[in-house]
């Protein structure tokens, strides 16, 4: 075997191990809560991506727990922005405090968490990361804009503590394995 | 004549003479540009034709017409609210000289806040023009201050309270016309100019309009669509859309509670749409160093390429510099986006325009190339 093909060869071999190692993202149930954690717009967008794969599904930027009431799956939605949280009239320690409580409660009531980053590099760094980490490390499946895991923050997570990732480009592409998520 | 009489008379000569250049120099700060509108211009008017209390002063400023005649929305784009964001002044400029109505009309004020043309801030070391090459030659563009002339308005209080909501801002911001809105016909000559405007997008009816800005590469809110609540479909599909071009925008809601700002007031008090667009522009980070024209027209600032790598902050800087056809290009691709998404949801009363050069069309053959002179 030439060198040339022989290292095309391995390649695809140790994709192909790789691959059948990744953990499913699994299926989830409805009705849906979906949040922000840090108060980002970009939930706005999840809102959309998911009334076009006609989702069952409720939007609520301050949810609490409350809110858990009869829902099968949480959507979080991380990413910080200090006008969202102007709007809500909160502090970044405020909206920490009400985000740890609600996945605090979702654990306990073995509601699972989804985690949907789709800011890109925007929601990331600075005051995003320990939404995104808390998120991150807190949920049973995660949904990715590449942009924002250029450092591989959300792939180390995902590793470390086994959850499924489906990393996509863009974030009309998120809309598509969001859909399969419940289908 | 004794020795120190001469001395005093060419001293006397030497500063009068400073002085003459010094007025001559001064006076050019008050001279604007000229702007030539595309051939399908229906008509000129003034801001003071909607508030009287500011004709003749250095508030009133052009606002143009361009009205296709068929039935349909209109629009409103502002340029130079802040007039040291070339970026939003530029590409309202662009808008202004290229632009052809087909359905509904177009209103364009570049020069929003033009008594801040008329200076720079204090401090900043910012130059007071920056250059645009054309085939032909190179035309002249003011940088000015992001708040009104101090000899406009003056002084600053220590606290400025906001009217009517009584937010209280730092005295600097009296001048900043991006919290004088609604604004006062009994106000400060700032509040004047922003009542004017609201009385001018309330008398003609718009139904979306602009409001063109830059920002510090630092700053949260940056490379976004800040949008009012009932602009939240609008602004989500453009961003959608946006996307799809390869141009990344951040969603940002207005806040209700942060008053003055053409994003919150505008939507507030009269039936627009409002949108408000950042791009990020190194020549007004703290960051930035040497502060020049090149700063401002390639965007490149070794600063901030170090700031993004420390991580220690978000820093929204492009290894390659944030170049000012870049910025340009961002606000024509949000601008006409908007308008796409506005169609699809308003299918009984839209707008259509064309002759606008794309982002990658404006990227590739530079401003110049779409400036009538």
């Amino acid at each position: 075997m030439k060198k040339q093909s022989f290292k095309i060869f391995s390649f695809i071999a140790i994709s192909a191990i790789l691959f059948s190692f990744s953990p499913e993202m699994g299926k989830y149930e409805q009705p849906i809560l979906i949040t922000s954690a840090g108060q980002s717009a970009d939930v706005k967008l999840v809102k959309l991506l998911a009334k076009k794969q006609e989702l069952n599904a409720e939007t609520k930027l301050m949810a609490d727990l409350s809110d858990l009431e009869g829902i099968k799956t949480l959507i979080i939605v991380p990413g910080f922005s200090s006008k969202g949280l102007g709007a809500a009239g909160i502090s970044q320690q405020d909206e920490m405090t009400r985000v740890e409580t609600l996945v605090k409660a979702a654990n306990e009531k073995n509601i699972p968490i989804v985690m949907m980053h789709i800011g890109g590099n925007a929601r990331r760094g600075g005051q995003s990361d320990g939404f995104c980490r808390l998120i991150a490390e807190n949920c049973k499946a995660m949904i990715v804009v590449a942009q924002g895991n250029e450092d591989d923050f959300f792939t180390r997570i995902s590793e470390e503590k086994g959850i499924p990732m489906e990393s996509v480009e863009k974030i009309s592409f998120a809309a598509e394995p969001m859909g399969k998520l419940f289908k | 004549m004794k020795k120190h009489h001469i001395s005093a008379i060419v001293i006397s000569l030497i500063t009068i003479l400073a002085g003459i250049i010094a007025s001559f120099e001064f006076h050019k700060l008050h001279v604007s540009e000229s702007l030539y509108p595309s051939e399908r211009l229906s008509s000129e008017g003034m801001l003071s034709d909607y508030f009287s209390g500011i004709k003749d002063t250095n508030g009133d400023t052009k606002v143009y017409f361009f009205d296709s005649g068929k039935p349909g929305a209109t629009v409103f784009l502002a340029g130079g609210t802040h007039p040291n964001e070339p970026a939003g002044y530029l590409a309202s400029v662009i808008i202004l000289e290229n632009l052809i109505p087909e359905k509904g009309r177009v209103i364009v004020i570049p020069r929003l806040n033009n008594s801040a043309f008329t200076c720079t801030d204090p401090m900043e070391a910012f130059p007071q023009s920056f250059h645009i090459d054309t085939d032909k030659g190179p035309r002249k563009f003011r940088f000015g201050s992001r708040a009104t002339n101090p000899l406009d308005q003056w002084p600053d209080p220590l606290v400025y309270s906001h009217k009517p909501s009584g937010q209280q801002y730092s005295g600097l911001e009296s001048r900043n016309l991006n919290r004088a809105y609604p604004g006062s016909p009994k106000g400060t000559f700032t509040e004047k100019v922003a009542y004017a405007i609201m009385q001018m997008i309330e008398k003609e009816e718009v139904d979306i309009s602009y409001d063109l800005h830059e920002a510090a590469p630092e700053i949260p809110i940056i490379n976004a669509i800040v949008y009012h609540e009932k602009s939240e479909d609008i602004a989500m599909y453009s961003i959608l859309e946006l996307e799809m071009e390869g141009l990344q925008f951040t969603p940002e809601l207005s806040p209700k509670n942060f008053h003055g700002l053409s994003h919150r007031e505008w939507g507030d008090y009269t039936k627009t749409y409002p949108f408000l667009m950042e791009t990020s522009s190194p020549v007004q980070g703290r960051l930035r160093g040497k502060t020049n024209e090149e700063l401002i027209l390639n965007g490149v600032s070794e600063n901030y390429k170090i700031a993004k790598e420390t991580g220690a902050l978000r820093i929204a800087y492009r290894d390659e510099g944030e170049q000012l056809e870049h910025r340009v290009g961002r606000h024509l691709s949000g601008f006409m986006a908007i308008i796409n998404s506005y169609n699809e949801i308003h299918i009984d009363n839209t707008v259509k325009i064309s002759g606008l050069p794309a982002y990658q069309e404006l990227v590739e053959n530079g401003i110049g190339k779409y400036l009538n002179n």
